[in-house]
Formats: structure tokens, C-alpha cells, sequence
């Protein structure tokens, strides 16, 4: 499961682990990048459903910066508003239109990536994409009853979200509803030669 | 009159009654390679003509390149040669490499957690089969 000796030289060992992948050693006062997964690992992990800690990340991102473009146009109306008619408008959770158009807006946002690309930008941070159960892209339909079905995994106490820790493809209630999966997207074999490339350029004088 | 014994014997049945195997074991052929000068065997060989008379195609149909290819250490390869750096200027970025490892990261949490769910479960069954990706582009 580990990289050959050389390609380890000067750097942690990875802790092996048993289920796959290798955790990375702790860094310690070296500060020296672990190398991101073994080699096997890299050759395997694209198209394996994604797990908690991705979705929970990427999903972490999508709030930042779905919250984040709301607040920047209530910001802008506040500010228009009080540029056009001299008296400033104060945006607060009481206001209902204030939650009517957030709800709608974070809609629009899931919906839209998920539709388009499977991805939102907080998924293609962490290189996890939603697809169809069977590989396939996930279309508009699929897309949107995710979207639709994707508030009830929290309503349910969070309770959706357990498949993705407990069942064998990682699928959430919105998952099932949608017949989508989660699965790791990115080219984790290229991320490790460049980060090979980047310690060997590093050494050579 | 050695001619004449000459012409009276069968010099192909005689050969034929020669076991030559027996008289090439005997044969010190190490000592008759040492002997000869390649270097002058080799100037009388026209290579280009040599070269001209192989059938490439069928040369190159019969070499298996994924066998080769698989056997190149392309880490080390990467690691201590030129083609690191021009991987690494082409290529790489300080957002890249946070990139890289911040997956890596989430990836190693989501092992850690699979683990721990096991563990708790008593479960030690393999994941379910990876659902065929779409034929979309990578991601860098």
C-alpha cells in the first residue's frame, strides 16, 4: 500500500491502514507535505463513492460561499436603496421576504450546479461530483428532485445523512430519492506525481 | 592419385555419419568468439541493409509496450529527473498543491471515518461496487 522506499525518502512514513487508504503521518516540527496517497491508492480512487468527511467539506464550502453571495446582494440592494432614496434598509431574519428569498436563492444554487455539472463549487474543491446510481450524469431531473429532496435528510434530524456513514455506497435519503451517488472525481494519481515532481525539483541544485 | 580418392569417395555420406553435435561439444566456442576480431566481422556487415530488410511493423507488433511502459518506475522517473520540474512550472501552483493536499486530507478523513463506523459496526465488508463514471473530464 506504500509508495516505493525512494519515493518516501525524507518524509513520514504513512500510517498503513486497513480498509484501503492510508492515513498521512502527522507532520510534526518538520512541516514537510506528506505525499498525498499511495500509488494504489491513486489508481483506485476515482469513481469510488465519496465519503463523510468529503461530502461534509464540500458541503461546508457550498454554505461559505452560497451565504456569502446572499449577504453581498442584500448588501448591494441595502446599499442602492439607500443611494436612490436616502434611507438605508436593515436586513434582519424576521423578514420574511429576507428568508423566502434565501431559501429560494440556496434552491436555485444546488439545483442549478447539480443540473449542470453534478458539481458544485464546493465539490469541485474537494473533486467529489454527484452521479447517477448507474455512472451516469445526473440530468435535470435527477438534479432537481436532489435539490428538492435534499432539505429532508436535515428535517429527519439529520438522520438523512447516516447512509453515508453506515451504508455500503455511501448514499444519503436524497441520494435514494434521486437514484444519485456521490463519487471522488478528481485525478488523485496526478496529484501525487506532482507532488513527487515538486519534492524531487526542490532537491535538485 | 588423391584425386582420384577424392572423386571415388562420397563426401555426403560421410558427413551424414558425422554426429556434428558431438564434435561441436567439443568445441571450445568461447575460445574461437575470443579469436575473432567482431570488430572487423562487424565493418563487413552493411547494417543499413540489415536494417533495411527488417519489417519494423512486424517488429514492433510483436513487442508488448504496456509491459515495457509498466515496468518504468514513473515515480522515480518524476521524482529525479528534468521532467519534475517541468511538471512542476507547467503545472503546479501554491493553490494547486493546497488543493492537492486538502483532498488528500479529506480523503484520509474519510478513510478514518469508515474505519471507525467498522469498528463500531463489527462490519468488515468491502464497500459496494463504484458506479461507471460518466465520460467527463478529469478534474485537475
Amino acid at each position: 500500500m506504500t509508495a516505493p522506499a525512494d519515493a518516501d525518502a525524507g518524509l513520514p512514513e504513512p500510517v498503513p491502514s486497513r480498509v484501503g487508504i492510508s492515513r498521512p503521518a502527522p507532520l510534526g516540527d518538520s512541516l514537510q507535505p506528506y505525499l498525498p496517497l499511495s500509488t494504489e491508492e491513486t489508481e483506485n480512487l476515482r469513481g469510488q463513492h465519496a465519503g463523510f468527511a468529503s461530502r461534509f467539506i464540500a458541503f461546508i464550502v457550498d454554505c461559505v460561499v452560497s451565504i456569502g453571495v446572499f449577504m453581498l446582494v442584500l448588501g448591494a440592494a441595502s446599499f442602492a436603496a439607500s443611494v436612490l432614496t436616502g434611507s438605508s434598509i436593515h436586513w434582519s431574519r424576521a423578514n420574511t421576504w429576507v428568508v423566502v428569498a434565501f431559501f429560494a436563492w440556496e434552491f436555485l444554487y444546488y439545483a442549478y450546479f447539480w443540473t449542470a455539472s453534478g458539481k458544485t463549487p464546493g465539490m469541485v474543491l474537494l473533486g467529489v461530483q454527484v452521479v447517477g446510481q448507474d455512472g451516469s450524469s445526473v440530468g435535470t431531473k435527477r438534479g432537481l428532485l436532489r435539490t428538492l429532496a435534499f432539505p429532508l435528510s436535515f428535517l429527519l434530524l439529520g438522520l438523512g445523512f447516516l447512509g453515508i456513514l453506515l451504508g455500503r455506497d455511501r448514499r444519503a435519503l436524497h441520494d435514494v430519492i434521486a437514484d444519485t451517488a456521490v463519487v471522488y472525481c478528481w485525478d488523485a494519481r496526478e496529484a501525487r506525481l506532482r507532488s513527487l515532481a515538486r519534492e524531487g525539483s526542490s532537491r535538485q541544485p | 592419385m588423391i584425386d582420384l580418392v577424392v572423386e571415388s569417395l562420397d563426401l555426403n555420406a560421410l558427413i551424414a555419419q558425422i554426429d556434428l553435435n558431438a564434435v561441436l561439444a567439443r568445441v571450445d566456442l568461447n575460445e574461437v568468439v575470443d579469436r575473432m576480431d567482431l570488430n572487423e566481422v562487424v565493418a563487413h556487415i552493411d547494417l543499413d541493409e540489415v536494417v533495411a530488410r527488417v519489417d519494423m511493423n512486424k517488429l514492433l507488433a510483436r513487442v508488448d509496450i504496456n509491459q515495457i511502459v509498466s515496468r518504468i518506475d514513473v515515480e522515480t522517473l518524476v521524482k529525479n529527473t528534468d521532467l519534475g520540474a517541468i511538471m512542476v512550472s507547467s503545472s503546479s501552483t501554491l493553490a494547486t498543491e493546497a488543493v492537492d493536499q486538502g483532498r488528500s486530507h479529506a480523503v484520509s478523513m474519510d478513510d478514518t471515518l469508515a474505519r471507525w463506523v467498522s469498528r463500531i459496526r463489527r462490519n468488515h465488508t468491502g464497500r459496494a461496487e463504484p458506479p461507471e463514471l460518466p465520460n467527463t473530464p478529469e478534474e485537475p
